[in-house]
């Protein structure tokens, strides 16, 4: 069994003239959470098409659980659980129904609904149809109806997008038990703070390139600034701002200058976030 | 293929398709509907002329009139109520003889005789009337025909039998009613293209062939129950029922694939009730053929719902068998692959 559960190998893609993906190659290890970012338009949902088969690359190849893609699209989708960016749920059906439905599509005989709901805070409700769900009990129950057949590969696009904070963190705890149940999770979204929490790896799209992939770590140690940002008290009185850069030979005498010569009121530690690295590679801001 | 997804898929849609309020309203009232129309027309035909006649002197010759085969005569006491009776329309048309009829015919003068008729008498019926009194003068003054008349009906005489308004319309009727479906369909599908659960679909281990089987037999059954329901309960399988029922399977059939097309073509129920009365009025067109014989001729043929109303409507008319309807199963089961492989065509273009 090999070790990546996904494999894009030079995929390109085309709209008429425009290149929507432009001879990608990267591959996800199982088990592991990639954060797959971007401004609108990059190419992140054309790949997304092409990984689950909905979409057949013009040039490459994707391989997905030692499958092509493209030769075994139905033994593929049999693996996989996507949760859509938009709310894609049969709205005169009750949440349990919905559910039901896909658990018989994916030929899964013993699903306990109620269970699932129940885990996505949804129990209680499951018998409401899901036109009268807000929008967060609506894409928990997306996240739910993608998790019906227990997928090795999980695709989420934007999964938390638009949601009140509790429906959000409900949504990431899930995310991370299903990759503690070993899934493979192909997480694309806007929101940096998540993909950084969430991912192991992040790749930057942007016009149909991947222009980086690695750990946030990495990412923020090869192309983030580290400082120091204190705020010190002046004679006056007024509150006054330093920031020490942390990479230099000179910091340790600038910190000790600083706590000698001056009156400390607060310090911290800051990093680039991968919005400002994201800006330094491509000059776009992701949510353009 | 697999069978469970494909009820799986077939539940789904009946379900969407009767919480839909509109076309659940509509596929119920329809059939009400269409009931109440079917059996508050005429039952039977009226074959016979209503003529008053008014005869102070009744001459020999025109006592034939009153056993005279389509006539119904009426004797009135006096021109005044005979004009009224014809100017009324309670008679396509009056006879009113003069008093000295006799002797006039017997002075070898001409009688003045006049005839009334109401204001809805075609054209026929006054010329047959005019023909008829004109022939009884002559034999009145001894006078008769030079010709002999043999008259002959090829094909089965229906004299007396006429086939009634409501059981012309009994095929319109249900030809509209499993059409209506096609539109609820075609609503159905575009709305699952355009909420994008069809992409949720296609994401699963289902097959497209899955996909399009589902939505086959669940726009097929719900026409096909409908029209057989509808035709069972107006007298319309009484004969030929077999037949019938094949008929309209087949019929349901291409009605779906239709809804396909339909589907392909629209955004939403607005635009589906667009295209699918523009087409469910050219599909109609073969059945207002059979309400008004006459009134369309053989391009008709064209339409493929022609094939369905002419079998229909001979077989439930006029009994019709297997043996006189088989071209017609063989072009309407042609005009069934054509269309469904279309739709299907249009719909996995529309789904990409």
């Amino acid at each position: 069994m090999a070790q990546n559960a996904i494999i894009a190998d030079n995929l390109t893609y085309l709209y008429g003239d425009l290149v929507a993906v432009d001879h990608i190659s990267f591959s996800v290890a199982r088990g592991e959470i990639l954060g797959f970012l971007g401004p609108n338009g990059a190419g992140k949902t054309t790949t997304v098409k092409i990984l689950t088969g909905q979409l057949k690359p013009k040039e490459g190849k994707a391989t997905l659980l030692d499958m092509d893609v493209t030769r075994n699209v139905e033994r593929v989708q049999a693996e996989i659980g996507v949760c859509f960016e938009e709310t894609n749920l049969y709205q005169r059906m009750s949440a349990i129904e919905n559910l039901k439905l896909f658990a018989r599509l994916f030929g899964v005989t013993d699903f306990d609904s109620y269970a699932l709901l129940k885990r996505v805070g949804l129990a209680g409700r499951e018998k409401d149809r899901v036109e009268n769900y807000s929008k967060g009990m609506k894409q928990r129950l997306m996240v739910a109806r993608s998790l019906v057949s227990q997928p090795q590969i999980l695709f989420l696009d934007e999964p938390t997008a638009g949601l009140d904070p509790t429906s959000s963190e409900a949504i990431r705890n899930i995310i991370l038990e299903e990759r503690k149940r070993g899934a493979t999770i192909f997480l694309t979204t806007h929101d940096m703070m998540e993909a950084d929490k969430l991912s192991d790896r992040v790749a930057f799209m942007n016009q149909g390139k991947i222009v980086a992939l690695d750990t946030p770590h990495n990412l923020k140690q090869q192309y983030g600034k580290r400082a120091l940002k204190a705020r010190i008290s002046s004679k006056d009185g007024r509150l006054e701002s330093r920031e020490i850069d942390l990479d230099t030979p000179q910091t340790a005498d600038a910190v000790r200058g600083l706590f000698e010569k001056e009156k400390v009121v607060t310090i911290h530690s800051e990093e680039a976030t991968l919005e400002d690295i994201f800006i330094k590679i491509t000059g776009r801001r992701l949510t353009e | 293929m697999n069978l469970s997804v494909i009820r799986a898929l077939v539940a789904k849609d009946f379900a969407l398709f009767f919480r839909n309020r509109f076309y659940a309203y509509i596929t119920f009232l329809g059939i009400v509907f269409y009931l109440i129309i079917y059996f508050v027309m005429p039952s039977s035909v009226d074959e016979e002329l209503d003529i008053g006649l008014y005869a102070p002197v009744l001459p020999p010759a025109f006592k034939v009139l009153q056993t005279e085969e389509g006539f119904n005569i009426v004797s009135f006491d006096s021109d005044e109520s005979l004009k009224d009776a014809v100017t009324e329309g309670i008679y396509h048309a009056g006879v009113s003889l003069p008093v000295d009829i006799m002797e006039k015919f017997t002075s070898g003068e001409k009688p003045l005789v006049t005839l009334y008729f109401s204001t809805s008498a075609t054209e026929e019926v006054v010329n047959a009337i005019e023909t008829t009194v004109r022939e009884l003068a002559y034999l009145q003054t001894g006078q008769t025909l030079a010709i002999d008349i043999s008259s002959e009906v090829l094909g089965t005489d229906m004299l007396g039998n006429q086939i009634p308004t409501r059981d012309r319309l009994r095929v319109m009727l249900v030809i509209v009613l499993v059409m209506f479906e096609m539109m609820g369909l075609a609503s159905l599908i575009s709305e699952e293209v355009e909420q994008g659960t069809i992409r949720a679909l296609l994401i699963t281990p289902m097959s497209t062939r899955e996909l399009f089987a589902g939505k086959l037999i669940m726009g097929t059954g719900l026409a096909f129950v409908q029209g057989v329901l509808f035709m069972a309960i107006v007298g319309g399988l009484n004969q030929q029922s077999l037949l019938i029922i094949t008929m309209l399977l087949l019929g349901s059939a291409m009605f779906t694939g239709t809804g396909f097309l339909v589907a392909s073509l629209s955004r939403d129920m607005l635009s589906s009730m667009g295209w699918g009365v523009t087409i469910l009025l050219i599909y109609a067109i073969p059945a207002f053929g059979v309400m008004f014989p006459g009134i369309i001729t053989g391009w008709a043929k064209a339409i493929p719902s022609y094939y369905l109303v002419d079998t229909v409507h001979r077989a439930s008319n006029f009994n019709a068998s297997w043996g006189e309807n088989w071209v017609n199963l063989l072009i309407l089961f042609g005009f069934n692959i054509v269309i469904i492989w279309c739709g299907i065509m249009a719909l996995r273009r529309r789904f990409q």
